[in-house]
C-alpha cells in the first residue's frame, strides 16, 4: 500500500467476527467494524475529512482557524487535518474530561476553549450564554472561522453512508446484517450506516445506545442529549437503549482482554449493549434452523482512556508495591515510632544543636518561596516520597526536622525514616503554621 | 395518565419530624394565617458544623460567614451569633442587614460586608470594625476618605476580583477557560491600580485578604480563580502588605429533589414535551427555556439543577480537592501550605433544611383541559415562596386537615395558582403530581425554602397578608415556637432559660 496522502488511509477498516465462545451467542454472528484503526484512531477520521475537505483543500495556506465543539475524536482529526493544510484548529466544549486526550489535543496543537459552568443563581434575562457567543463569533462578518458544526452537518452522515456502509456490505458478501448496532453522538455514523443498510434490505434492525442519563461515557450522548443534536432522528432507531459507563468497561475489558481488539470504553459499551440486546433474539432463533449476523462498530482505542479507568476500577491499573512507603504504616506505627518537636525546642535545636538538623520542608516549592524557616531545604512530598522509597537520602549523623503545614505528614515520614534506621529525625509539631503562630521568623526567597 | 413524575423533596431529619406533626403546623396556621413560614434555627448550627467539618479535614482555619440575604430571619442569624466567633461571621449586602447582624449579636469584627456600598454603609461598617469586601476602586477611594474625615480606625478590606479568564497564559498552554462575565469587583487585569491603591490608603485600610464569588457550579472555573488568587497573594506579600484570607464567596448549593431519578426522569420528559411527544408538563407548555426548532431541541434549561450530588460542605469538599491547573496541588493544600485562611460565604447551603413555608388550600376544581387535572388555590403567592424565580421545581407535601383521608383517589395532577388576581400568579409552571387531591383546609408544606425562596419578593400587592415567620424547636416528641423576632439562642421560646 503506498499512498501520497495519509488521507488516503481513511476507511476500508477491517470487519472483524467475535469468537462466539465469548459472547455465547449460539445463531447470530457477531462481527466488529474496528474504527480505530482509522489513520488518527477513531470513527470520527471519515466525517471530519469529508465535512473539513472541500474548505482545506480550497484554503489559502496558514488562514483561519477551524473549530468545532468537540471534546474527543473530531476534534483530534480535525486538528490534524488543519495542520496538514496550515490552519489552526480550535475546540470548544464543556465536556473535556478526560486529561489524555486534552493533552493529546495541546499536543496536536488545538485551542480548547472550555464553556463555564452553570449559572447557580437564576437569571432570567441571561444572555451570557457561551454558546451563543460561540454562534454570534462565528456569523460575523469577515470571521476566518470555518464551523464544521458535526452534529447538524450532512456531510457527517454522508460520510459513513458513502464509506462504512457499503463497506460493511461488502464485507458481507452483499448483504446487509441482520442487525446494527452503534453508539449514539453526533448520529452520524448510525444514520449514515443505518440508511445504506436500510437500502439493501428494509429489514434490518438497528439499536442506538446512549449512555444512561447520570452517567458519563466519553463521546456518546444521554438520551436527553441526543435530542440536541441536529442529525438525531428517532426513527433511524428501531430501539434505543442505555448503556452504563460500568457495562462500557465491562465490555471493552472483554474485547481488550479476550478478542485482541485494542477498545475504548464506546466500542465496549456498543458491545456489551449488542450482546445485552441479542441475548433475547438468539434464544429465540433455538431451532429455528436460521442464523443471523449482526454488526457494532468499535470508535476508537484504549489508550486515551486510562484515567477514566483509573477513576471507575482503579483495581485493573493497581501499581505493585515496593520499596519503603507511607502505605506500609498504620496510625499505631506512626505513634509508636515518630518523635516529634514543638517549636521552641525546634528553634533551640536549630540554634544551638552542633550540628544543627538539616531542615525539610515538605511543602510545594511555591509555598515554600513564599515564606519558609531559614536555612531549610525544599523537597515537596511527592519527590520525598520517591525518594525514600529508594532509601535513607540523607546520612545517620545528619539530625533531620521534617516540616509540613500541620505537623501531620511529616511525622508519618518520621516514623517512615525511624523505621528505616535513622536514628534523629524529628517532625515538627504543628507544623509551619504552629511555628508562625508562634510568632518564629519565616524568609521569602 | 401514566406514571406521575414526582419531584418529591429531600427532606432530612429535624424537619422530617416537624412535618410528621401535622396537628402542630395546622394550629400554626390557624392561629397566625396563611402563609406561614417555619424556621429551624438549630439546624442553621447544625449547617456550619458541617461546613467547619471540611475545614477541619483539610486543617484549615477561616470563618463561615452567613450570606444574610438568603433569608432575613432574626431567629437564624442569632442562632449563628451564637456559635464560636472565630468560626462563624455573617456577610451583609446593605445597611439594614448590617444593622439587623449587629442587633442579633454579631460584633462588628464577625461581620463582612459585600455588594456594592454607599457612603452610608462604608462609614457604619468602618464604625464598627467589619471587614469591607470591596467592590470597586471607587468604594475604596471612599472608604478611606471616610476613615480619615471621621476620624475612625483602619479598617480592614478584602479586594475582590473577577474576570479569572481574561489572565493570558493561565490554564496552561492551548487552554482557556471561559466564565460567565460577573459585574462585581475589580476584573483581576486590574489588580495592580488597585492594590497600588490599598498602599496609597495605607494609613486608612489594612489588606487582609482577597475574595470572589462566581455565579457558577462548575467547580473548575471556581478551582482555577482559588488558585489565581493563591499566586496574588505572593504578589500582595511581595509588595510588603500581609493579607491572610482568601475568600471564596458563596454557591456551594443544595439539592432539592430527593431522588435522582426523579429529576432525571422528569428533566428527560420536558424534552419529550417540548418536542411535542408526550402531554406538556406545564401551564401552557412552558418549556424553562429549551424550545423546539425543527424537531431538535434547542436553548438551555432555566432551572436549579434539583438533584445536586455534591452540595453545601461535600461540594466545598470537592473543590478543596481538586487538582489546581497551575501549581499541580489541591486548592486545600494550597491554601494550607501557604498559611491561608480560608473564608466562605455561603448563603443558601447554609439555609439547607432550615424551614418551609406553609399555605392554606383554598379552592380546588377541575382545569376543564383532562378529566384528572385540578387547579389548587392557595393561600399564598408567587411572591411568598419565589420557587419560579429560582428555577426550583419540587412537590410540596400534603399534610390533610383530620390526618390522612381514605377515598383512595390515589395520584393526581395539580397546577397550583395563587391568591393574586393576575394570570400570571403561579406558584410553579409545573404540573405537580400529589398523592391525593387535597381539600380546601389542608395545608401545603413547600420544604427547604429558607434559602432565598421564603422572603425574597414577598411584598404587598393586592393586599393579601405577607407570610409572619415563627421559630421552632423540638422538645422531646413535641415542638415549641414563637414568633422569629421573639426568639433567642439562649432562652426556650417562651422565655424559660435553656
Ligand atoms: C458576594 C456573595 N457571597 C455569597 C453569596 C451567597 O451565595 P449562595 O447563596 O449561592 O451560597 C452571594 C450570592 O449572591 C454573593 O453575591
Amino acid at each position: 500500500m503506498r499512498y501520497d496522502s495519509i488521507t488516503e488511509a481513511i476507511g476500508n477498516t477491517p470487519l472483524v467476527r467475535i469468537d462466539p465462545a465469548v459472547h455465547g451467542l449460539r445463531n447470530i454472528d457477531l462481527y466488529a467494524k474496528l474504527e480505530m484503526l482509522n489513520p488518527f484512531g477513531s470513527v470520527k477520521d471519515r466525517p471530519a475529512w469529508h465535512m473539513a475537505r472541500p474548505h482545506l483543500e480550497g484554503a489559502g495556506a496558514g488562514e483561519g482557524t477551524v473549530v468545532e465543539l468537540s471534546s474527543g475524536n473530531t476534534a483530534k482529526a480535525l486538528a490534524l487535518l488543519a495542520g496538514m493544510h496550515g490552519l489552526r484548529f480550535k475546540s470548544v466544549t464543556n465536556r473535556m474530561r478526560v486529561p489524555e486526550i486534552k493533552e493529546l489535543l495541546l499536543l496536536l496543537g488545538a485551542e480548547i476553549e472550555e464553556l463555564p459552568g452553570r449559572s447557580e443563581c437564576l437569571d432570567p434575562t441571561d444572555t451570557d450564554d457561551p454558546l451563543t457567543h460561540f454562534h454570534q463569533a462565528l456569523s460575523e462578518p469577515g470571521s476566518t472561522y470555518l464551523h464544521t458544526d458535526q452534529y447538524f452537518n450532512p456531510r457527517n452522515v454522508e460520510a459513513h453512508a458513502a464509506g462504512t456502509g457499503p463497506e460493511i456490505v461488502k464485507d458481507l458478501d452483499g448483504r446487509a446484517p441482520d442487525w446494527f448496532v452503534a453508539c449514539v453522538g453526533t448520529a452520524g455514523s448510525s444514520t449514515g450506516v443505518a440508511r445504506v443498510l436500510r437500502e439493501h434490505d428494509p429489514d434490518v434492525r438497528v439499536l442506538g445506545l446512549v449512555a444512561h442519563k447520570s452517567d458519563f461515557i466519553p463521546g456518546i450522548r444521554t438520551i436527553d442529549e441526543v435530542h440536541q443534536v441536529g442529525l438525531f432522528d428517532p426513527a433511524t432507531y428501531d430501539t434505543i437503549e442505555s448503556v452504563t459507563s460500568g457495562e462500557a468497561l465491562d465490555g471493552m475489558l472483554t474485547l481488550v482482554r479476550r478478542c485482541g481488539i485494542l477498545s475504548g470504553p464506546t466500542g465496549g459499551a456498543a458491545y456489551q449493549g449488542a450482546v445485552r440486546h441479542l441475548r433475547d433474539a438468539d434464544s429465540a432463533l433455538d431451532g429455528s434452523g436460521r442464523r443471523e449476523t449482526a454488526v457494532f462498530i468499535v470508535c476508537d482505542r484504549a489508550e486515551s482512556y486510562l484515567s477514566y479507568v483509573r477513576a471507575r476500577r482503579p483495581e485493573l491499573l493497581g501499581r505493585a508495591v515496593r520499596g519503603h512507603t507511607l502505605a506500609s504504616l498504620t496510625e499505631d506505627d506512626v505513634r509508636a515510632e515518630a518523635l516529634s518537636v514543638g517549636v521552641e525546642a525546634a528553634r533551640r535545636r536549630i540554634a544551638e544543636g552542633d550540628p544543627g538538623p538539616l531542615v525539610v520542608d515538605l511543602r510545594s516549592p511555591h509555598a515554600y518561596a513564599a515564606l519558609h524557616i531559614e536555612g531549610s531545604v525544599n523537597i515537596v512530598d511527592e519527590l520525598f516520597e520517591e525518594l525514600v522509597r529508594g532509601g535513607l537520602p540523607f546520612g545517620k549523623r545528619t539530625p533531620v526536622l521534617l516540616a509540613c503545614p500541620v505537623g501531620e505528614k511529616s511525622l508519618r515520614y518520621a516514623a517512615l525514616l525511624t523505621r528505616m534506621g535513622h536514628p534523629e529525625v524529628r517532625s515538627l509539631a504543628g507544623g509551619i503554621v504552629a511555628w508562625r503562630d508562634a510568632g518564629a521568623p519565616l524568609v521569602r526567597e | 395518565m401514566d406514571v406521575p413524575l414526582y419531584l418529591r423533596p429531600r427532606v432530612d431529619p429535624p424537619l422530617a419530624s416537624l412535618l410528621g406533626a401535622a396537628p402542630f403546623l395546622h394550629s400554626l396556621v390557624d392561629a397566625l394565617g396563611s402563609p406561614l413560614n417555619v424556621l429551624l434555627p438549630e439546624t442553621i448550627a447544625e449547617n456550619a458544623e458541617r461546613f467547619r467539618a471540611v475545614y477541619r479535614r483539610h486543617h484549615l482555619t477561616g470563618r463561615v460567614y452567613f450570606a444574610h440575604k438568603a433569608n432575613r430571619s432574626s431567629a437564624l442569624l442569632r442562632r449563628l451569633a451564637a456559635e464560636d466567633p472565630a468560626h462563624v461571621g455573617v456577610d451583609v449586602a446593605s445597611p439594614a442587614e448590617l444593622r439587623h447582624a449587629l442587633g442579633c449579636g454579631f460584633t462588628g469584627d464577625r461581620i463582612m460586608a459585600t455588594g456594592p456600598k454607599d457612603p452610608e454603609f462604608l462609614w457604619l461598617a468602618a464604625r464598627v470594625g467589619a471587614t469591607v469586601n470591596l467592590d470597586s476602586l471607587r468604594e475604596l477611594d471612599q472608604l478611606a476618605e471616610l476613615v480619615r474625615t471621621y476620624g475612625l480606625g483602619r479598617a480592614d478590606v478584602l479586594v475582590r476580583l473577577s474576570g479569572f479568564e481574561s489572565v493570558d497564559g493561565h490554564g496552561g498552554a492551548g487552554t482557556r477557560l471561559l466564565s460567565r462575565r460577573s459585574r462585581f469587583g475589580t476584573p483581576v487585569r486590574e489588580v495592580e491600580t488597585v492594590l497600588s491603591a490599598v498602599e496609597r490608603h495605607a494609613d486608612a485600610v489594612t489588606l487582609t485578604g482577597l475574595a470572589y464569588h462566581l455565579d457558577t457550579t462548575g467547580l473548575a472555573e471556581k478551582g482555577r480563580a482559588l488558585e489565581r488568587c493563591v499566586l496574588l497573594m505572593d504578589e500582595c506579600r511581595a509588595r510588603g502588605l500581609a493579607p491572610r484570607a482568601i475568600d471564596i464567596g458563596g454557591g456551594f448549593g443544595v439539592g432539592y429533589v430527593a431522588d435522582a431519578e426523579e429529576w432525571e426522569r422528569w428533566t428527560t420528559a420536558l424534552s419529550e414535551a417540548v418536542l411535542g411527544g408526550r402531554p406538556p408538563l406545564t401551564w401552557r407548555g412552558h418549556g424553562y427555556g429549551l424550545r423546539n426548532e425543527g424537531g431538535t431541541v434547542r436553548g438551555s434549561v432555566a432551572l436549579y439543577p434539583g438533584h445536586r450530588p455534591h452540595a453545601g460542605p461535600g461540594y466545598l469538599d470537592e473543590l478543596l480537592s481538586l487538582p489546581a491547573p497551575v501549581l499541580g496541588r489541591a486548592p486545600g493544600t494550597l491554601l494550607l501550605e501557604h498559611l491561608h485562611d480560608l473564608h466562605i460565604e455561603p448563603g443558601r447551603a447554609l439555609a439547607d433544611q432550615c424551614g418551609l413555608s406553609l399555605a392554606r388550600v383554598l379552592d380546588v376544581r377541575p382545569t376543564g383541559e383532562g378529566p384528572d387535572q385540578y387547579l389548587v388555590r392557595l393561600g399564598m403567592n408567587a411572591g411568598d415562596v419565589s420557587l419560579e424565580e429560582h428555577g426550583v421545581l419540587v412537590d410540596p407535601v400534603l399534610l390533610p386537615r383530620g390526618g390522612p383521608e381514605d377515598g383512595g383517589q390515589g395520584p393526581v395532577g395539580v397546577h397550583l395558582v395563587g391568591n393574586l388576581c393576575l394570570e400570571a400568579d403561579l406558584i410553579t409552571r409545573r404540573l405537580v403530581f400529589l398523592p391525593a387531591l387535597p381539600r380546601a383546609g389542608d395545608l401545603l408544606a413547600f420544604v427547604n425554602t429558607a434559602g432565598y425562596a421564603m422572603d425574597f419578593h414577598a411584598h404587598r400587592a393586592q393586599r393579601q397578608p405577607l407570610a409572619r415567620t415563627v421559630a421552632v424547636v423540638g422538645e422531646g416528641d413535641s415542638w415549641r415556637w414563637c414568633m422569629d423576632e421573639d426568639y433567642w439562642p439562649i432562652t426556650h421560646p417562651g422565655g424559660k432559660p435553656v
